[in-house]
């Protein structure tokens, strides 16, 4: 597969079959339905399963095509590059941790945009350190009985399964052998989703409750103890193909962003360099990552790296917006609002700032414990 | 090259440039075989020649080769380099003793200068930040294992280790801008290259300069080396504030931001 040659047949049939978003309606529930609408679309046509093994319902071909996938439909404004992570986040950790067949079965479902799914790691107590989490299952005959609680569940709303860490490992066992994951059904009976109110007011993530949950043996993921593992060998993704259309949302809101200042002169050129240059150098080196993930190399610990550069770069656009557009953001409701609000958690989510660059200094520059 | 041959260039390129400097390196690296390096691997010999000239403190006249090959000039002239500020600089290894550059290069100001395109000297020049930054990322990297206080290796405080993965941050990310092929816009890739190299080497300065404490404000330790030279890169062929500026400018100019480089 030529990688220049999909790019613009791509970009053809999305010249072609126009999926942009019905105006007017910002809401969630309308995110939400443009988000199943696109990739229904997609799906059908076969963009959305390149880059994915036939295995599980992909086409096969390199996993590039779906960074690329990616870029157009978010940097062309179909989908918002929240919702749309969550394949690149999701769709790995089925494919290497669930069954075969559960795989086969599940994965067009999310491509396809006829299912949502939501990742429930986080808890009231366990936030950067995930190991600690204390929702608990526990083995009744064939079955695993959940009990506890996450929070900050994005789309867990709109979602119709949950990869869910739980802890299975008595006190004596180390935490990262007592952690087991599961695919879970949230229509089971016992799980409460609640949404949770957020500053930006698109109100993505929830609460939700796991009362006496019954999960069939065969929803693991791996073997019991594995979940620790399976979080870790999800972070490269989220941080590679997945980051590649999140930056190309960011480079389609600069471009907005320089239409709207051009007339302040000279007096924006330091700003607008400066703003450029953090995404520039997010953008080489995001790009660096997918040839290495595309010739096979294993990620790891260098995509701290990206997630640096990322949440720097994506807080400076907007700081270099609200300088820029004095009290627009402040007194008109516009998407620079929602969008600068939201901008002030990319250095929270996917693990923070701080533990982004804990795992630099110990991983990468082999600086010993603290 | 296969890689056999290029580690043993590096090895010979690096051995030289540990013992010798300014016009004698100039000579020996003409006997390792610049120019041919010049005219048939830019590609490699630029990133790697200068990148060794930043790790190994030394530095020798060949950043004027690089601007001639691309203005296709005669080999051998000593053309005027811009140098931030609107102003001009030339090599010159003549009165040393006049010399006033800052950390021992051999740049004199000159009056005036002719219009020359720079990207493989900027990128040459970039590369040359980069190695200059790794090398006091390593300085102060070793200072913070082996120094103790408060019973304990320095690397043990969260806060020094913060500014040693802030200077890894810096310098890989350059790096990458460093790295992109500029097919689509040479000039630009470039400038942009310069200026991420130019900062990301005064936040290791900065970062490192910290982590040392006062045993790297002192001309006994090697980090002062290191500081000065990249304080004078960063304003060779413009400084990475008047870079991005100027960046800035042409986004104002075009209306819309150059990807620059596809997947
Ligand atoms: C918009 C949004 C969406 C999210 N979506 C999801 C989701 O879908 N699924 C999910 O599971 N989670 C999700 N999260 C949760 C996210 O992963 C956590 O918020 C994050 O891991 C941080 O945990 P915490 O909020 O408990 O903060 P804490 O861990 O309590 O951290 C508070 C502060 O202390 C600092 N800190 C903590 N430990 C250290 C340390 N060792 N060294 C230095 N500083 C430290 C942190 O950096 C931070 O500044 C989402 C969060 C946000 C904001």
């Amino acid at each position: 597969m030529n990688v220049a040659e999909f790019r613009s047949n791509l970009r053809a049939w999305l010249d072609e079959n126009d999926l942009t978003p019905p105006p007017g309606d910002h809401s969630l529930d309308a995110h939400h339905a443009q988000h199943s609408r696109v990739l229904r679309a997609l799906y059908d046509a076969g963009w959305m399963r390149w880059g994915w093994p036939e295995s599980a319902g992909g086409l096969g071909g390199p996993m590039i095509l779906r960074a690329i996938v990616g870029e157009e439909v978010v940097g062309r404004g179909l989908d918002e590059p929240g919702p749309y992570s969550m394949l690149e986040v999701l769709t790995p950790t089925m494919i290497d941790y669930a069954s075969p067949e559960l795989a086969a079965e599940m994965v067009p479902r999310l491509l396809s945009g006829s299912e949502t799914w939501c990742q429930g790691f986080s808890e009231p107590g366990s936030g950067s350190d995930l190991a600690s989490l204390t929702t608990r299952a526990e083995q009744r005959g064939d079955s695993w009985v959940v009990n506890g609680q996450k929070v900050w569940t994005s789309f867990a709303q709109y979602a119709t399964r949950c990869v869910l860490l739980t802890r299975t490992g008595g006190p004596d066992t180390p935490n990262h052998a007592a952690i087991t994951a599961f695919f879970v059904d949230i229509d089971t009976p016992g799980v409460t989703v609640r949404p949770l109110r957020t500053m930006h007011g698109v109100d993505e993530f929830c609460e939700v409750y796991f009362d006496d949950v019954v999960v069939p043996a065969d929803r693991m993921l791996g073997n019991p103890g594995d979940g620790w593992q399976l979080a870790m060998d999800l972070l490269p993704y989220e941080r590679s193909t997945c980051f590649w259309q999140r930056i190309a949302y960011l480079y389609s809101r600069f471009d907005a962003l320089v239409g709207e200042v051009r007339q302040l002169g000279q007096a924006a050129d330091s700003h607008l360099g400066d703003a450029y240059l953090a995404l520039h150098t997010l953008r080489c080196r995001s790009r660096a990552t997918q040839h290495r993930l595309a010739d096979g190399q294993k990620l790891g610990p260098d995509t701290s790296i990206d997630k640096v550069l990322l949440a720097s770069a994506e807080q400076q656009l907007y700081d270099t917006a609200r300088d820029l557009m004095p009290g627009v953001i402040e007194l008109d409701d516009t998407a620079w609002r929602t969008e600068f609000l939201y901008s002030r958690a990319a250095t929270i989510y996917g693990g923070t700032a701080e533990v982004q660059r804990n795992i630099i200094a110990r991983r990468l520059l082999d600086l010993g414990k603290e | 090259m296969d890689p056999e041959s290029l580690e043993l260039l590096e090895d010979a390129l690096r051995k030289t440039m540990l013992s010798t400097s300014g016009a004698e390196l100039d000579a020996a690296l003409a006997e390792l075989g610049w120019a041919d390096m010049l005219s048939d691997m830019s590609e490699l010999a630029i990133p790697l020649v200068f990148r060794l000239l930043g790790e190994t403190g030394s530095h020798a006249s060949v950043l004027n080769d690089v601007v001639l090959l691309t203005a296709v000039r005669e080999a051998g002239l000593t053309p005027a380099l811009p140098y931030a500020g609107g102003g001009w600089v030339v090599w010159d290894y003549a009165d040393a003793s006049e010399n006033s550059t800052l950390g021992g290069l051999p740049l004199r100001r000159v009056d005036e200068g002719g219009h020359l395109r720079l990207p493989d000297a900027r990128r040459a020049v970039g590369w040359w930040l980069v190695g200059a930054s790794r090398a006091m990322l390593a300085l102060a990297r070793q200072h913070a294992l082996d120094r103790v206080q408060f019973g304990r290796p320095i690397a043990g405080f969260q806060a020094v280790r913060h500014r040693l993965a802030e200077t890894l941050v810096a310098i890989e990310g350059a790096e990458a801008t460093l790295s992109l092929p500029g097919d689509d816009n040479p000039d630009l890739t470039a400038l942009l290259a310069k200026a991420a190299a130019g900062k990301a080497a005064l936040t290791a300065a900065k970062h490192c300069q910290q982590v040392l404490g006062g045993i790297g404000f002192t001309a006994e330790h090697d980090l002062h080396h290191h500081v000065e030279r990249v304080l004078v890169l960063d304003g060779l062929l413009g400084s990475s504030k008047e870079l991005t500026q100027k960046a800035g400018a042409g986004l104002r100019a075009r209306g819309s931001v150059p990807r620059l480089v596809d997947l």
